[in-house]
């Protein structure tokens, strides 16, 4: 019986509430086919093998000129005075703004999209720091656009014409790490301010009563650790190529969330939404670093890249060089220190952490210990200074410092109770300070299966490295080739959906194949194929015969985009929505067209609707949505009526989902064994075990690639990848890939993956994110694993081995 | 003074009339000369005669002159590999190889690779070498060159020949495996 309530919503209401997450398990109603079966090919696979996958950086248009932004050479300065008059009559350029110019003076990135405004320039990110003019006179660090943009006919021409003006430039103390820029004698960063602190919403986080914690602990320890710069350093290089169609603006962009850029952009230039259509070919690389909307190379070149080709009333294309694109960190400098309580059984009673960030952070360090652990009091106090240096922002992924501080604290305990870690992991497994028991009520009072997916990743993971036979005391055992052998473990839970939403439509064509209708961008982690499956069981048919071209935001639907770990969670919940609202239409369709029968008694499979109890009574689905009109009514030819639905879909905004009282229950447990040579102090990564519980893995291949390349992600910044700036200068010195190292073919030893399926995700069919995870964990494993080889603590990221030699006392 | 050179026998002349009338006269039946800066080599079986002005690289040619995208920009000089074509049976980096030194050269892209179906392709699908995509064409176009000299290879000869190409996505362990297969297929004909 509807209530009246529900008998007064209208479809807007209903849309609405048909898309909400519900908390519960996602119990499969149909049989799985291409979900979950190996050897399903790459919707991508071949365009991309073969070379013909385009990305903005590809995309050439008739008379498109080139355009490229100045660069500041100091870490911290002002333009005096910019002479352009060798531009005016150099051949070749075509327009050129200066930041003196009335159209660009005053003219700021438009903000944060993370909050609740419009745009939220002061709530998260990197927008806490203060570099905001599109293009200004003022550098906050070296390698900021700023000043003068020009357009040319060609590349060399814009880069000659940049390098041939006058500047003058007035320079100022600068400060490079965070410690310094908080120190009394510091210079102040900002105009106006009174310090280099920056505002952070989140500079205190309490949960019980730490005093209490330490006074029943056994044992308490401290210690300091410390990461430096690493960066994402994605595979294309950053542009925009812009042209106008009369007051239309067409843009061909290389962003992560191409939705929300046309938003920014449409507040920017101040034109309408419905006059912006967004290219968005496929990415080189992503992994956060091109979601940053508010950024100069994002938002600030395609807005100047707009004013160009308006200027000229040619197409432009502005592209960023490897030099001028190495810039923006992960959000990584932090310097920490641990106070830590426990019994000497390895249970953890009061954890107390003081963080200090430069420029940015929004994940202060111990949420992973409140959504994760049985811990009952924990303190942590964070402050973030603004340094001289360019914005931070959240790569694969802002959780680091989360990650971080669990791998650290967990693996001192159990150092220092002479513990077994995987032992001390599941000690403390639980949700919110409370144990396993509370996880398994919530399982039970659900439904979800009750697996201890803790307990079964570790000792999958443990067979697999041998843990049991090659465990040992710290600095225990030299190889026979010299050097000392080391394992570290580590353990989180699962990505999971905390935020996302998405629409799309899936649509019958005439010749029975089936459409996905949506705007997507390609970030490279193979969701399409896994939408396409999906969408074949959910309509019976074979996955060959469903295609999706998501390449241009025209469509007006938008999946979620590749963020958060979020994709599949959200996406495959849409359009699986969607393709069960097409089914009933192609049930109802086909009824009709069949004799004595009603919806409910007809089935698809393959290519066909048959009768359930009377299989060979089918029609092919071409013929049930080919043109039923007896002759030409219309000279469109359709669907009889067109057999397409949409749906909607929303997991939960950013953080609301841990107040819906959703514990994560998905982990994941990593494992690596290493050798450290103690005369050269290198590392050698000789094994890597991931093991990830991601509920389960609708393409299987897809979840081992994001395990290989979050591990060599990760150790390259445990070990490798560092952005190394010139004290004196506040130069960044290795813009560059040979001298930013990381990972090949050739550095480190066999990786393992592990893929368990525990059904207990809250995405479909049980399953969570796998994106983020792995990179995420395995940087801070190394250090655990280097104290296993040779006994000394060694947390100062990267550990290069300048670092091991000094510790060995050897350097 | 004679500012005019006959290009056929370095003859110098006054005025362009005059040596018009020389080349007209000496040099009826000779082809004409070829401009500076004209460069003639083959990509994919195919010819080409292109005017390049001296900077440009092999790169910019093939991908904004030519169109065949499918050499990738990653690094921006030398570090990577994805630009990589094969020319004279080398693989070769194009960012770093001025177009005006590649006269008489044979080369091949990831285009001409796909076109002929070699079994890389399928392969390097079938295992999945690809993430985002954008560093695979230079991982096929290196694996082929190293097939073309090598038709059974081991893995190490794998790892080694494909050492240079970096992919940030991490993609590796998955190539040694395509090349297998597709050095498998290969010897069977």
């Amino acid at each position: 019986m509807m209530t009246m309530a529900e008998k007064m919503k209208g479809d807007y209401e209903k849309i609405r509430s048909d898309g909400q997450y519900r908390i519960g398990p996602d119990i499969p109603t149909i049989t799985y086919d291409a979900i979950g079966r190996r050897g399903i090919t790459r919707m991508d696979g071949y365009e991309k093998a073969s070379g013909q996958a385009v990305y903005t950086r590809d995309v050439q248009i008739a008379g498109m000129l080139h355009a490229k932004v100045m660069a500041s050479p100091y870490a911290r300065a002002r333009i005096v005075s910019l002479d352009t008059s060798s531009l005016e009559a150099k051949p070749g350029v075509r327009a050129f703004i200066r930041f003196d110019d009335q159209e660009i003076k005053g003219k700021m990135l438009n903000g944060s999209y993370f909050g609740p405004e419009w745009v939220c320039p002061d709530i998260a990110g990197w927008a806490l720091k203060p570099v905001r003019p599109v293009l200004g006179d003022e550098a906050w660090y070296e390698g900021q656009p700023l000043g003068l943009v020009v357009a040319a006919d060609n590349e060399d021409v814009a880069v000659e014409a940049l390098s041939q003006v006058k500047v003058e430039w007035e320079q100022f103390p600068f400060v490079l790490d965070q410690e310094s820029a908080l120190a009394a004698e510091a210079p102040v960063l900002r105009p106006d301010a009174k310090d280099n602190l920056l505002a952070d919403p989140r500079s205190l986080i309490e949960k019980g009563d730490i005093e209490k914690g330490f006074k029943e602990a056994d044992r308490v320890i401290e210690f300091d650790a410390r990461r430096s710069a690493h960066f994402w350093a994605g595979a294309e290089l950053p542009s925009v190529l812009v042209r106008w169609v009369g007051d239309k603006l067409e843009m061909w962009v290389y962003q992560q969330q191409p939705h929300h850029a046309k938003m920014l952009l449409s507040e920017a230039l101040n034109l309408p939404m419905n006059r912006i259509t967004l290219h968005t070919p496929y990415m080189g690389c992503s992994f956060g670093g091109r979601g940053n909307p508010a950024n100069n190379s994002e938002n600030g070149i395609n807005i100047l890249a707009a004013m160009l080709s308006k200027r000229t009333h040619r197409p432009v294309k502005l592209t960023y060089s490897r030099r001028e694109a190495f810039f923006g960190e992960s959000g990584d400098m932090m310097s920490s220190h641990f106070k830590i309580g426990f019994k000497d059984d390895g249970t953890i009673t009061a954890v107390d952490i003081k963080n200090v960030f430069a420029v940015y952070m929004c994940t202060p360090g111990v949420e992973h210990l409140i959504e994760n652990t049985s811990i009952p009091n924990i303190r942590c106090q964070t402050q973030t200074a603004d340094v001289s240096k360019g914005p931070a922002w959240w790569c694969r992924c802002e959780q680091l410092p989360n990650s971080f501080c669990l791998t650290l604290l967990f693996d001192h305990v159990a150092a220092e109770l002479g513990l077994d870690p995987t032992e001390v992991a599941l000690k403390n497994d639980g949700y919110e300070g409370k144990g396993k028991s509370h996880l398994l009520e919530y399982k039970k009072k659900y439904g979800f299966p009750e697996v201890d997916s803790l307990k079964e990743c570790i000792e999958a993971g443990k067979k697999a490295i041998g843990w049991d036979e090659k465990w040992h005391a710290p600095g225990a055992r030299k190889l026979p080739n010299g050097r000392m052998h080391g394992l570290g473990f580590t353990w989180n839970h699962e990505w999971d959906d905390v935020r996302g939403t998405a629409s799309a439509a899936v649509m019958i064509e005439n010749d029975g194949t089936v459409s996905i209708i949506a705007e997507h961008p390609d970030i490279g982690v193979n969701p399409w194929t896994a939408y396409c499956q999906i969408v074949a069981d959910e309509l019976g048919l074979r996955v060959q015969d469903i295609n999706i071209k998501p390449f241009t935001t025209d469509s007006g639907f938008a999946l979620m985009s590749p963020d958060g770990s979020c994709n599949l969670v959200t996406n495959g919940i849409v359009v699986r929505k969607a393709a069960r609202k097409a089914k009933t239409m192609l049930l109802e369709l086909a009824a009709s067209k069949f004799e004595g029968v009603v919806p409910q008694d007809l089935e698809v499979k393959g290519e066909h609707v048959f009768v359930r109890k009377d299989p060979a009574n089918r029609k092919t689905i071409r013929e049930v949505v080919a043109k039923a009109m007896p002759s030409f009514v219309s000279c469109a030819f359709w669907t009889e009526a067109p057999v397409v639905a949409w749906a909607w879909h929303t997991q939960g905004l950013w953080g609301a989902a841990l107040e819906t009282g959703r514990p994560r229950l998905c982990r994941q447990a990593h494992f690596v064994e290493v050798e450290v040579d103690t005369e050269t102090g290198e590392i050698l990564v000789t094994k890597v075990v991931n093991v990830n519980d991601v509920g389960k893995a609708i393409s299987p291949e897809t979840v081992e690639g994001q395990m290989y390349g979050g591990t060599y992600m990760g150790l390259g910044r445990a070990l490798t990848e560092e952005l190394i700036w010139d004290q004196k200068t506040g130069v960044l010195l290795n813009r560059n890939l040979l001298d930013y190292k990381y990972a090949t073919l050739v550095d480190y030893g066999p990786i393992k993956t592990l893929v368990m399926e525990s059904g207990m995700g809250h995405g479909p069919y049980g399953s969570c994110g796998i994106g983020e995870a792995t990179s995420t964990e395995i940087p801070a494993l190394l250090s655990p694993a280097v104290y296993n080889a040779i006994g000394v603590w060694i947390d100062d990221f990267p550990l290069t081995p300048d670092k091991i030699l000094r510790a060995l006392g050897k350097a | 003074m004679k500012k005019y050179t006959c290009p056929y026998c370095s003859m110098g002349f006054a005025s362009v009339e005059g040596l018009k009338e020389h080349v007209v006269t000496g040099h009826p039946s000779e082809p004409l000369p070829e401009p500076e800066g004209l460069v003639s080599f083959t990509v994919n079986g195919r010819k080409y005669s292109l005017s390049v002005e001296p900077q440009w690289t092999l790169y910019y040619v093939i991908h904004d002159v030519l169109g065949l995208t499918g050499a990738k920009m990653f690094c921006d000089r030398g570090a990577c590999g994805s630009c990589t074509v094969i020319m004279d049976g080398r693989p070769i980096l194009s960012c770093m190889t001025l177009a005006i030194e590649c006269g008489g050269k044979n080369i091949e892209t990831v285009e001409g690779i796909a076109t002929k179906k070699h079994p890389l392709i399928d392969a390097y699908v079938k295992h999945h070498c690809m993430q985002c995509g954008y560093c695979t064409p230079g991982f096929v176009t290196t694996a082929k060159a190293l097939l073309d000299r090598n038709p059974d290879p081991t893995e190490e000869e794998i790892r080694a020949a494909l050492g240079g190409n970096l992919c940030r996505c991490g993609t590796y362990p998955q190539h040694p495996t395509a090349v297998l297969d597709a050095a498998k297929t290969l010897r069977k004909g």
